[in-house]
C-alpha cells in the first residue's frame, strides 16, 4: 500500500542572505501492507506529523520516494495529488478540520462534489455514511452544535465516505475525552476488519498507539524502531 | 466538481457576506449603467440624424450631376448607366424653365413642370396615391399638393389665404381631378413680343404625399412627347422663356438632363455603383458617401464615450477586487480543508472567479435595468426641460437616448471581462493557500 524510501525532509529557515538548514527527517524508510493499521510514535520534535504532511503531499520531500498504491506520487504536482488524495485517501485530523459554516450534512457531502458525484447519489451516500456513525438525527447541526466526539464522527464520515483504500490520521482522540476516544478506536477497528481500510495514524497516546499492528517510532527525524507496540 | 455545484458554493459564499457582496454589485451596477447611458446619448443623436437622412432621401439613391469635364448628362451617358452591374433603373427629368399656369372650371394654379420618363420612374419604384402613370402624350401626373394649390381664378388673390397662410376651405378646388383636362398655358417670347398657348393635358394620377410633412410637391410630370411639343412652340430647349435666337440649334437628344438618379438594386450595390461611375469620370452623389463619414464620426464618438463609460466600471471592479481579495482571507481555513481533502487548485480558482463573475453579471444585469429606465426617462423629460429652458420646440423624433442590443453586448462584454480580470488576483491567491498553514488558521 505505502513504500517510503530513504525519505529526508528539512526545513529552510531564515531570510534571504541568512538561511539555515534544518532536518526534520532523515533517510525514513518504511513499509505499510493493504489492510494494516500502523501507528506512528514519538515525542513532540520527533517528525512524525512531518512524515503525515509528506504522505498525504501537503509538502514536498527533499530527497527520497513515496509509493502509494504503486504511484510514485513524491513526484506529483499539485493538481495530480489533489485528484489522487480524492480517489484514494481520507484524512482525520486532531481538531476535525470541519467548515463551520457547513452542516454535518454539508460536510460530509463535500468530497462526493469535489468528485462531481450526481444530486441523488450524494444524497444517498451521506445519509448512509450518517448513518454509520451514528449520526443521522444530527445531519442539520454545525460542527458548533455538536460535541467534540460528534465532530470528529462527522470528519471520520467525512473522510470514508469516498470509500478510500487508505486513512491517514494525526492524533485523532487529541481532543476527545477517554470515553469517546475508546468508541472512536473500537470504529477505527471495526473499519479496519469490516472494510479492509489500512490505516496510518500519528500519534502519541499509548491507547492508540495499542491498535496497530504495527508502531513506527520515530525519535529526532530518524526511524528507531518498527515492531509490535507493547 | 460540477457547475451547478460551484453555483451553489458560490451563492452559500454570498449569502455569508450580504452587504459587501450587495454593495460591490451596486458599484458595479452604477458604472455598467453609466457607460450604457453615456453610450446611448451617440447611439440616439446616430439613429436620429440617420433616420433623419432616410425620410429626406431614398437610401439607393446616386445623384450624377454631370461629367467631371463638366458635360450635362444625354441619353448617350443614361444608355451606359443602364449598363452598370447593381442598376436597377435610371431616373432622368427635365424641367419646363417656366412655370405653366394650369386652369380648369374657374380655378387656377401656377406649377412647376417636369418632363420624367415614366418606364423608369416605375422601375425605380414610384408610388402613386391614386390613379395611373401616363400612357398618351398629354397625360400628366400631378404632385401630392397641386390641387391644394388650385385658386379661383378670379378675385383678390390676399382674400383667399387664412391666418395659416392656407386656401380658405371654400375657396378650394372641391372635385376628382383624375380624368379632368386642365388647359396648360405656356408662354414664349419673340421678339420684345410675349405670346401664349394652351395645350390640354389630363391627369391620370396623383403622387403620394412626400415623407416630410414640410415638403410641398406641387410638381405637374408630363411626358417627353409634350416637352417636345412645348419646345416646339417656344423654339428654346425646356421651353425656356427666352429667345429662341440665342440658343445653338440642337436635336433634342443632345440636351442634357437637369437632374440623373441612378437607383441601385440594393444598399450594398449603392458603393459599387458609385465607384463605377467614379471610374468612369462622372460626378456622382449618394447618401452613403455621406453616411459613411458619419458613420465614422459617429464610431469614434461611441468608442470615446464606451471607453469614458469602462472607466466607471474599473474604478467598480476595485471593489470587486476588494471583495474578493477579503473573502479569500475569510475563507482561507476553508480552502485549507478543501484541498486538503482533494480540491484541486483550478477547482479553488474557478469558484472565485466564478464568484467575481457571478457579481459582475449580477450588477451588469441591474446597470442595464437601470440604464434602460433613465434612457426612457431622458427621452421623455430632457424634450419637455429643454423646451421649458429655451422655448423653443424639438426637431420632431429626435432621440437623446437609444440602447440597442449591440450596446448591451459590449457593456456586458466589458462588465464580464472587467469582473473577471479584478477576480484573477484573488482567484490566484486561493490557489497558492498553504494546507497547512490554513488549517492552523495561520492566514
Amino acid at each position: 500500500m505505502i513504500d517510503i524510501n530513504q525519505l529526508s525532509h528539512h526545513f529552510t529557515l531564515g531570510k534571504k542572505g541568512d538561511l539555515t538548514s534544518l532536518s526534520v527527517l532523515e533517510n525514513i524508510s518504511f513499509h505499510v501492507r493493504a489492510g494494516e493499521i500502523v501507528t506512528i510514535v514519538g515525542r513532540s520534535g520527533s517528525g512524525k506529523s512531518t512524515l503525515l504532511n509528506l504522505i498525504s503531499g501537503f509538502i514536498r520531500p527533499t530527497q527520497g520516494e513515496i509509493i502509494i498504491q504503486d504511484q510514485k506520487v513524491s513526484e506529483f504536482d499539485e493538481s495530480e495529488f489533489a485528484a489522487f488524495r480524492l480517489q484514494h485517501m481520507g484524512f482525520i485530523f486532531q481538531n476535525f478540520q470541519l467548515i463551520p459554516s457547513m452542516t454535518a450534512f454539508q460536510n460530509i457531502e463535500l468530497p462526493l462534489i469535489l468528485k462531481g458525484i450526481s444530486e441523488q447519489a450524494r444524497k444517498k451516500m451521506t445519509i448512509e455514511m450518517l448513518k454509520k456513525v451514528g449520526l443521522e438525527n444530527f445531519s442539520g447541526h454545525y460542527p458548533s452544535e455538536l460535541s467534540g466526539g460528534q465532530q470528529q464522527r462527522v470528519s471520520i464520515a467525512r473522510a470514508l465516505v469516498l470509500e478510500p483504500p487508505l486513512i491517514l490520521a494525526d492524533e485523532p482522540t487529541g481532543s476527545l475525552d477517554s470515553e469517546t476516544e475508546e468508541d472512536l478506536l473500537r470504529f477505527i477497528q471495526e473499519l479496519n476488519k469490516e472494510m479492509g481500510i489500512t490505516f496510518l495514524i500519528i500519534t502519541h497516546d499509548d491507547e492508540v498507539a495499542g491498535i496497530g499492528h504495527r508502531t513506527i517510532t520515530l525519535a529526532d527525524g530518524k526511524m528507531v524502531e518498527s515492531g509490535v507496540f507493547s | 466538481m460540477k457547475i451547478k455545484d460551484q453555483f451553489r458554493f458560490i451563492l452559500q459564499n454570498m449569502k455569508k457576506n450580504k452587504i459587501r457582496v450587495f454593495m460591490t454589485v451596486l458599484a458595479t451596477a452604477m458604472g455598467c449603467a453609466f457607460l450604457i447611458v453615456l453610450a446611448s446619448v451617440a447611439f440616439g443623436l446616430h439613429d436620429s440624424i440617420v433616420s433623419d437622412m432616410l425620410e429626406n432621401r431614398t437610401i439607393n439613391e446616386i445623384e450624377v450631376v454631370g461629367s467631371e469635364e463638366g458635360q450635362g448628362i444625354t441619353d448617350q451617358d443614361i444608355a451606359k448607366f443602364e449598363e452598370l452591374e447593381g442598376v436597377r433603373a435610371v431616373t432622368r427629368q427635365k424641367f419646363v424653365q417656366q412655370d405653366a399656369v394650369y386652369s380648369i372650371d374657374g380655378f387656377e394654379a401656377n406649377a412647376p413642370t417636369v418632363a420624367a420618363h415614366f418606364p423608369s420612374e416605375i422601375a425605380s419604384g414610384v408610388e402613386l396615391a391614386e390613379g395611373r402613370l401616363p400612357e398618351a402624350p398629354n397625360e400628366v401626373v400631378v404632385g401630392h399638393h397641386f390641387i391644394p394649390s388650385l385658386t379661383p381664378a378670379e378675385g383678390n388673390p390676399d382674400e383667399f389665404y387664412n391666418e395659416e397662410g392656407l386656401i380658405k376651405e371654400e375657396l378650394q378646388f372641391d372635385g376628382d381631378v383624375i380624368g379632368q383636362t386642365f388647359t396648360m398655358e405656356i408662354a414664349k417670347t419673340d421678339g420684345d413680343q410675349e405670346t401664349t398657348q394652351e395645350f390640354d393635358v389630363k391627369i391620370v394620377g396623383v403622387m403620394k404625399a412626400p415623407g416630410r410633412e414640410w415638403e410641398w410637391d406641387q410638381y405637374v410630370y408630363i411626358t417627353d412627347d409634350l416637352l417636345g411639343e412645348l419646345e416646339a412652340f417656344t423654339g428654346t430647349p425646356g421651353a425656356a422663356l427666352m429667345d429662341p435666337s440665342t440658343f445653338e440649334d440642337v436635336s433634342a437628344e443632345e440636351v442634357p438632363y437637369d437632374q440623373v438618379t441612378v437607383i441601385a438594386s440594393d444598399l450594398e450595390s449603392v458603393k459599387n455603383v458609385s465607384e463605377q461611375l467614379e471610374d468612369q469620370q462622372y460626378m456622382s452623389y449618394s447618401i452613403v458617401n455621406e453616411m459613411e463619414q458619419m458613420n465614422t464620426l459617429f464610431t469614434i464618438a461611441k468608442a470615446g464615450l464606451i471607453f469614458i463609460g469602462t472607466i466607471a466600471i474599473l474604478i467598480a471592479s476595485i471593489g470587486i477586487y476588494n471583495t474578493m481579495t477579503m473573502a479569500v482571507t475569510e475563507r482561507a481555513p476553508d480552502i485549507g480543508i478543501m484541498k486538503a481533502i482533494g480540491a484541486s487548485p483550478k477547482v479553488i480558482k474557478r469558484i472565485f472567479l466564478l464568484e467575481s463573475s457571478y457579481i459582475g453579471l449580477i450588477g451588469a444585469a441591474i446597470g442595464i435595468a437601470a440604464a434602460y429606465v433613465i434612457s426612457i426617462l431622458v427621452n421623455f423629460g430632457l424634450p419637455l426641460i429643454l423646451e421649458a429652458a429655451f422655448n423653443e420646440e424639438m426637431p420632431a423624433g429626435l432621440q437623446f437616448s437609444s440602447i440597442p442590443p449591440l450596446l448591451i453586448v459590449i457593456a456586458v462584454v466589458i462588465c464580464l471581462l472587467v469582473t473577471i480580470l479584478s477576480g484573477l488576483r484573488p482567484a490566484k491567491r486561493a490557489t497558492e493557500i498553504d494546507v497547512l498553514k490554513a488549517m492552523r488558521r495561520e492566514i
